[in-house]
């Protein structure tokens, strides 16, 4: 009953409206294209700008870097590499959402969940609010969930460009360090396999020893309690899918050298306590 | 005088007549000119321009993507180069990339912005609907052109933010390691993903950018646009004072439980 008094105001008010355009509006044409026409010179204009910043300023910078970045970074390379991985800005805000949910039980919440949820309730919006009033101030819950989806895009968007990943660079200076409170200091296989984890990307997705990113992987620290064995960790960097996780990607392409030092080094991480000994 | 305003209304039939000709085998004409004459509120303001501005910078992701294309090398091998050639060699080819890949970020930036429009001015309430579901569609296709235009530079940003959003895709339940599997043409990021991302950006995706494009343009054109909530001379408002048939007064003061009286 309530269903069809609805409908018959929504088909009332629709009535009205054509009428009213019809009477009393305006043609598009030149009326409301004229102000089309200035918007989209204004876009174009905008773009060609950004373009002429982003190449001009990127041309004279003597590293290259200019004031909305780079031209192109360095060539692709599957093998060595301490590349920082980081999405295009639009993506920031899921990006965050993985730091937010840890590995591994939950980080599906963060990748596929919430987004679909999201995506579900944005696309279901005209079908569960179905009042007619169409004016902002009579709208308190719609207003209020504005501001929220629009502080909190921000926030997490803010949240994921200034997120610090750990640069490879950075962290080989740790593995003296590591080497000591571990106890591998003197097998200079693990040594080099600490060198390798370090200048590799393992640390924007991995903490160890409280250096590194805290998610989306687990701390390694004490990760040799897990008793895969030195060859056991190779194999499992060199192909995670192989044992059931497809979410860190594979690495192979290090070489077997560095996979075996990687594997030894990981099996050397007994957590800073074992240095109790 | 007499023999030159014949010669004037020959004239004008003479341009006229392709027109026609055109109008009596298709009717576009009669078409374009209901889009171009038809009303729209008097009252409608610059937000409301939003949408064309985000048109326009889906048209000049298009022009330079075709451009682009004619210069760029979808195979590892040749990929990272052909865009070092058409950054530093091809005559404006900086501009063009330039504008492309700042373009991108516009076009989405705009879609958020028309999107907020739309919901501030509740116009996606009764009967504009499904033109809200095709534009949430065309958010999340506009979406993956960006996931799948930021591999194709095969520099090192591009392949690491890659190899991590393939690898998100992977955690969806039963269909991710398919899924995943497909996106990169085998186990590791490769040859066969960098064609295929290729062809999903400038094929698959953009063809249904289009199509739902021209749906989006129809129905705002058959459904109107709307007026701001708070203009005083709103098309459509409610008007107490007008004499109208007893019942459907009625009708309009009974309904929307009790939300929508006392204004």
């Amino acid at each position: 009953m309530a269903e069809s008094k609805l409908k018959r105001t929504q088909r009332e008010n629709h009535k009205r409206y054509k009428e009213d355009v019809k009477r009393e509006g305006k043609p598009f044409f030149p009326y409301a294209m004229f102000h089309d026409t200035i918007m989209a010179l204004v876009v174009v204009l905008v773009i060609i700008a950004l373009a002429c910043v982003w190449y001009f300023t990127a041309k004279h910078a003597k590293d290259g870097v200019g004031a909305l970045g780079p031209l192109t970074s360095a060539k692709a390379d599957p093998g060595t590499t301490s590349f920082v991985p980081r999405p295009d800005w639009f993506f920031y805000f899921l990006f965050y959402l993985l730091r937010v949910f840890k590995w591994p039980d939950s980080v599906f919440l963060g990748t596929v969940g919430i987004p679909t949820i999201l995506l579900v309730l944005l696309i279901g919006l005209p079908f569960y609010d179905r009042r007619t009033e169409r004016r902002l101030l009579r709208r308190p819950v719609a207003i209020v969930t504005a501001i929220l989806v629009v502080l909190s895009m921000g926030v997490l968007t803010w949240k994921g460009a200034i997120a610090k990943e750990s640069v490879g660079a950075e962290n080989v200076q740790f593995v003296p360090a590591w080497a000591k409170k571990q106890g591998f200091e003197d097998n200079a296989k693990a040594v080099a396999g600490a060198k390798v984890f370090a200048s590799l990307t393992c640390m924007t997705c991995h903490a160890y020893l409280g250096a590194g990113s805290s998610g989306p992987g687990p701390d390694l620290s004490a990760i040799a309690k897990g008793g895969r064995g030195a060859q056991g960790f190779a194999d499992y960097v060199a192909q995670p899918s192989k044992f059931g996780n497809n979410v860190m990607p594979a690495f192979a392409d290090i070489g077997a050298d560095n996979l075996a030092a990687l594997g030894e080094f990981l099996n050397a991480s007994k957590g800073a306590t074992a240095t109790k000994k | 005088m007499a023999p030159k305003s014949a010669r004037r209304r020959q004239l004008e039939a003479a341009a006229l007549y392709p027109l026609d000709w055109v109008e009596e085998r298709t009717g576009l004409v009669g078409g374009i000119k209901y889009f171009l004459f038809r009303h729209v509120p008097r009252d409608t303001n610059w937000m409301q321009t939003l949408g064309a501005a985000t048109l326009t910078a889906f048209l000049v992701q298009t022009v330079t993507g075709v451009f682009l294309a004619m210069y760029y090398k979808p195979d590892p091998q040749n990929a990272y180069s052909s865009i070092q050639h058409i950054t530093h060699e091809v005559t404006l080819g900086w501009l063009v990339r330039g504008m492309h890949k700042w373009g991108a970020s516009v076009f989405i930036i705009l879609m958020f912005f028309h999107m907020a429009r739309v919901f501030l001015f509740g116009a996606y309430k009764y009967p504009r609907e499904l033109n809200w579901i095709v534009g949430s569609l065309l958010l999340v296709l506009g979406m993956l052109e960006g996931f799948t235009g930021y591999l194709l530079p095969w520099d090192q940003t591009a392949y690491w933010a890659t190899a991590v959003g393939i690898n998100l895709n992977a955690t969806a339940p039963f269909l991710g390691p398919f899924l995943a599997n497909f996106l990169q043409g085998g186990a590791q990021i490769g040859p066969d993903t960098i064609a295929r991302f290729y062809s999903l950006h400038m094929l698959l995706i953009p063809g249904g950018l289009i199509g739902l494009i021209v749906l989006h343009m129809y129905l705002v054109v058959r459904l109107g646009v709307t007026s701001p909530p708070w203009s005083p001379t709103a098309a459509g408002r409610e008007r107490p004072d007008e004499s109208k048939p007893e019942g459907a007064r009625q009708g309009l003061i009974r309904s929307g439980d009790g939300q929508d009286e006392g204004h």
